[in-house]
C-alpha cells in the first residue's frame, strides 16, 4: 500500500514517514503545495495525508485540484485548524477525514487503515477470505486461526490482494501499490513474492491470468 | 464621479466651482435680459416722438388753390429750423396710384440741400411705415412715413415723412448698457465674496474635524473631542464608537494572548524542569502536559473567537444550511458508524443571530457528542419563537445520568474517558451560548438517550440587506 505524506514541517514529515513505513506502508512524502499536487495526481497512492497550511499552494487548493482532475485516492486531511467551519471547508473540498494537531500516531494509523479499508469497500477492520484473515488493524494474517509469518513485501503483496479479493490484479498494480516510485519495473520481484506466499496459503489461492496478473481466490 | 474631474478635490473647490458659474452665468443673462428690455423702450420712446411730430406736421398741412402744398404754421420744435440739427420732415409729392411724382416738394429747414431718398413701399391710408435712411453727412437716421390724401386735392396724395438721427436711440442704450455693465459687475463681485465666506465658514468644522483626526492619528487623542453641527455629528459618533470598539478589540485580544500563553508556558516550565532534573518520568510527563496544554488552548480559542463575535453588532446567518453541512462533516468522520441522521423540515428559515463560526463550533461540538454516543441514530429538529431559537439533538445511546449532566457542561469535564475527546466540547457550547445570551440544557430523549437543547437568539427570518 502506497502513501502520499503532504506536510512541509520537516521533523513531523519524518515522523510520519517513519511511522507509516513501519506499519507496512510504501512512504513517499511531499514538503510544499505544488510538488504535492503534482505527485498525487501522477503517481497512484492508496492513501494521503495531506496538511493544510503548505507553502507555495494551501491544502485545500491541492485537494480541490484533485479532485477536479478525478483523483478519488483516500485524503486525511492533518492540521492545526479544528474549528469546525474549517472542519466543514475540508470535508466540502472532499476529504475523507479530518485529524487535527496534535494527534496521536496511532490515532492517525488507525484512520489511515480505515480509510484504505474503506475505499476498496471493506466495512470491517477484518478482511476475510476463505480461511485466511488479515487484521488491518494489527498487520496479522492468519490461517485458520494460527498466525502466518510473513516477510514485509510477502505482507504488502497480500494485503493488496486481499483489500482486492477476487478481482484480476495486474503486475503493475502491484508494483504501483507496494514499491515507490523509484523501484526497478522490469525486476521479477513480484513474482518471488507470489511464489512464496503460493507456499504459505492453501494450495489455489492465488491465480495466475495469463496477460492480466493474479487473483486471490476465496472459497465460500 | 471621475467623469466630473473634481473627484478628489477639495469641497471647497466643488462648491466655490459651482456657485461661481452659477452666478457668472445669471449675470450675463441678467445683463443681456436687461439690455435688451432698455433698448426696446428707448426704440418705443423714440418713435413716440417722432409720431406725435408726424400728428404736427399732418394738422399743419394745408393745400393753396393751386394745389400746392403749404404749412399753415411751422412745426414747433427749434432744431427742425437748423440745419443738421438731427431732427428732420419731407413731404413728396405721389400721384393717384401713389407713384412718386416729387421727391421733397416741402422739406424741415434743417435738412438744408438734403432730400430724403424713401423707398416706394406705398403705405395704405393711415398705416404709419418705418425705415431706416442715409441722412445728411451721410449718417444713419430713423424716419416714419404715411400717406395723406388731401380733401382739396384726393386725388394727389402727399407723403410725410419725419426722421431723426439713430444715434439719438443708440447713444442712451450704449450709456446704459455701460451703466448696467458696472452694477452687474459690482454685484457679482459682491456675491463672489459672499460665497467664498460661506463656504469657508461653512466647511470650518470639516477643517476642525481633519485636526481632531490628526490628533487621534498622532496619537494625541483617543476619540475625537468637541461638537460638531448636526450633519456631521453622527459620523464623528460612529467613529469615536469605531475607535473604542478597536480598543476594546485591542485589550481582548492582549488578555486572550495572556491566557494562551499562559497555557502553554506552564507546561513548557513543567517539561523543562522534568527534563534538567532527567526525570524518569518525562515521557509520561510529556503526554500528560501536551494534553493539559491542548486543552486550555482549545478552550481560550473557542472563547477568543466567541467573544470577538458577540461584541459585533448585525450579523446573523441561517440554520439549516450549517446542519446540513456539519452532518455532513459527521457522516465522514464517523463513516464507519452507520448512524441514520433525520434533520427535521422546522429547521428551515431559522436564523441565528451572530456569527456563522460560532454556529458551526456550538452545533459542531453537540453534534460531534451525538454521533460519538448515538447506537443508530441521531434526530435534530427545532422551536423557534420571535427571539429564540431552539436546535434539539436527540441520540440513541447511553444517555447520561441526571447528576453527571451539570458537570459535563462545566470546563475540562469528560463523562466518560473511554471515547477520545478533549472533554471540553459541550463545555465550550454552554460557554459560547452563554456569551449569546442561550442556554444548553441536557436532558434523556425520547430515543433513550441524551437530549441536548440548544437555546440560542433568532434573528428576523429575512435578514435586512447591509
Amino acid at each position: 500500500m502506497r502513501v502520499l505524506v503532504v506536510e512541509d514541517d520537516l521533523v513531523l514529515s519524518k515522523q510520519l514517514t517513519d511511522e507509516l513505513a513501519l506499519a507496512g506502508y510504501v512512504v513517499e512524502s511531499a514538503t510544499n503545495g505544488i510538488d504535492g499536487e503534482y505527485l498525487g495526481e501522477v503517481e497512484v497512492y492508496d492513501a494521503v495525508v495531506l496538511d493544510l497550511g503548505l507553502p507555495q499552494m494551501d491544502g485545500i487548493t491541492v485537494l480541490k485540484k484533485w479532485r477536479a482532475a478525478g483523483c478519488t485516492m483516500p485524503v486525511l486531511i492533518l492540521t492545526a485548524r479544528n474549528a469546525w467551519h474549517e472542519k466543514v471547508e475540508g470535508i466540502d473540498a472532499g476529504a475523507d477525514d479530518y485529524l487535527a494537531k496534535p494527534f496521536h500516531m496511532e490515532e492517525l494509523l488507525a484512520r489511515v487503515r480505515a480509510l484504505i479499508r474503506r475505499a476498496a469497500g471493506h466495512a470491517s477492520a477484518e478482511i476475510r477470505c476463505g480461511l485466511v484473515v488479515l487484521d488491518t488493524r494489527s498487520g496479522r494474517v492468519t490461517l485458520d486461526g494460527h498466525t502466518l509469518a510473513l516477510t514485509s513485501h510477502e505482507l504488502r503483496v497480500l494485503s493488496y490482494l486481499m483489500h482486492h479479493k477476487g478481482e484480476a490484479v495486474s503486475r503493475g498494480d502491484l508494483i504501483d501499490h507496494i514499491y515507490s516510485q523509484e523501484f526497478d519495473r522490469d525486476s521479477n520481484t513480484i513474482e518471488v513474492f507470489v511464489a512464496r506466499l503460493r507456499k504459505k496459503l492453501p494450495p489455489g489461492s492465488i491465480e495466475t491470468i495469463r496477460g492480466l496478473g493474479y487473483r486471490l481466490t476465496c472459497p465460500e | 464621479m471621475r467623469r466630473w474631474g473634481l473627484s478628489g478635490r477639495s469641497l471647497r473647490i466643488r462648491l466655490l466651482a459651482g456657485t461661481l458659474a452659477w452666478i457668472v452665468v445669471t449675470i450675463a443673462i441678467a445683463g443681456w435680459g436687461l439690455a435688451g428690455l432698455f433698448h426696446r423702450h428707448v426704440a418705443e420712446q423714440f418713435r413716440v416722438g417722432l409720431e406725435s411730430h408726424l400728428e404736427q406736421l399732418t394738422a399743419n398741412l394745408a393745400i393753396d388753390q393751386n394745389g400746392k402744398a403749404y404749412l399753415t404754421t411751422p412745426l414747433s420744435d427749434p432744431r427742425l429750423g437748423r440745419p443738421n440739427a438731427g431732427l428732420y420732415w419731407q413731404i413728396d409729392r405721389l400721384d393717384s396710384r401713389q407713384a412718386l411724382k416729387k421727391r421733397g416738394v416741402l422739406r424741415s429747414r434743417s435738412l438744408w440741400d438734403h432730400v430724403l431718398l424713401v423707398p416706394d413701399d406705398a403705405p395704405s391710408d393711415g398705416v404709419i411705415h418705418q425705415h431706416r435712411v442715409e441722412g445728411p453727412g451721410g449718417l444713419p437716421l430713423e424716419m416714419i412715413e404715411r400717406v395723406v390724401y388731401p380733401a382739396e386735392r384726393p386725388e394727389q396724395p402727399l407723403r410725410l415723412i419725419i426722421a431723426a438721427d439713430a444715434s439719438l436711440i443708440a447713444e442712451p442704450v450704449d450709456r446704459f448698457r455701460g451703466l448696467l455693465a458696472w452694477s452687474l459687475g459690482t454685484l457679482g463681485l459682491g456675491l463672489v465674496i459672499g460665497v467664498i465666506v460661506q463656504v469657508l465658514v461653512g466647511l470650518r468644522p470639516l477643517g476642525d474635524l481633519r485636526k481632531a483626526l490628526a490628533a487621534v492619528h498622532e496619537g494625541h487623542a483617543q476619540g475625537i473631542g468637541g461638537t460638531f453641527p448636526r450633519e456631521i455629528q453622527p459620523l464623528v459618533d460612529d467613529f469615536n464608537e469605531v475607535l473604542a470598539y478597536n480598543a476594546r478589540i485591542l485589550s481582548h485580544a492582549r488578555t486572550q494572548a495572556g491566557n494562551l500563553a499562559h497555557a502553554v508556558k506552564t507546561p513548557l516550565a513543567i517539561l523543562a524542569n522534568a527534563a534538567v532534573r532527567r526525570d524518569p518520568q518525562l515521557p509520561q510527563l510529556v503526554a500528560e502536559q501536551i494534553a493539559l496544554a491542548q486543552e486550555q488552548v482549545d478552550y481560550h480559542l473557542a472563547r477568543s473567537r466567541a467573544a470577538a463575535a458577540v461584541t459585533t453588532p448585525g450579523t446573523s446567518c441561517p440554520v439549516k444550511p450549517v446542519l446540513q453541512a456539519l452532518i455532513r462533516v459527521m457522516e465522514r468522520l464517523y463513516a464507519d458508524k452507520k448512524l441514520t441522521a433525520t434533520l427535521s423540515d422546522t429547521a428551515s428559515g431559522l436564523v441565528f443571530r451572530g456569527e456563522q463560526q460560532d454556529l458551526h463550533e456550538m452545533l459542531g461540538n453537540v453534534l460531534d457528542n451525538a454521533w460519538k454516543w448515538a447506537a443508530s441514530r441521531v434526530d435534530i429538529s427545532s422551536q423557534s419563537d420571535a427571539d429564540w431559537l431552539t436546535v434539539l439533538i436527540d441520540d440513541d445511546g447511553p444517555g447520561l445520568p441526571p447528576e453527571r449532566r451539570e458537570a459535563v457542561l462545566a470546563r475540562g469535564v469528560r463523562a466518560d474517558e473511554r471515547v477520545p475527546g478533549s472533554g471540553l466540547g459541550l463545555a465550550i457550547v454552554s460557554d459560547l451560548a452563554q456569551l449569546y445570551g442561550g442556554s444548553v440544557i441536557l436532558d434523556t430523549s425520547p430515543l433513550g438517550g441524551l437530549r441536548l437543547r440548544l437555546r440560542l437568539p433568532a434573528a428576523h427570518k429575512h435578514p435586512r440587506i447591509r
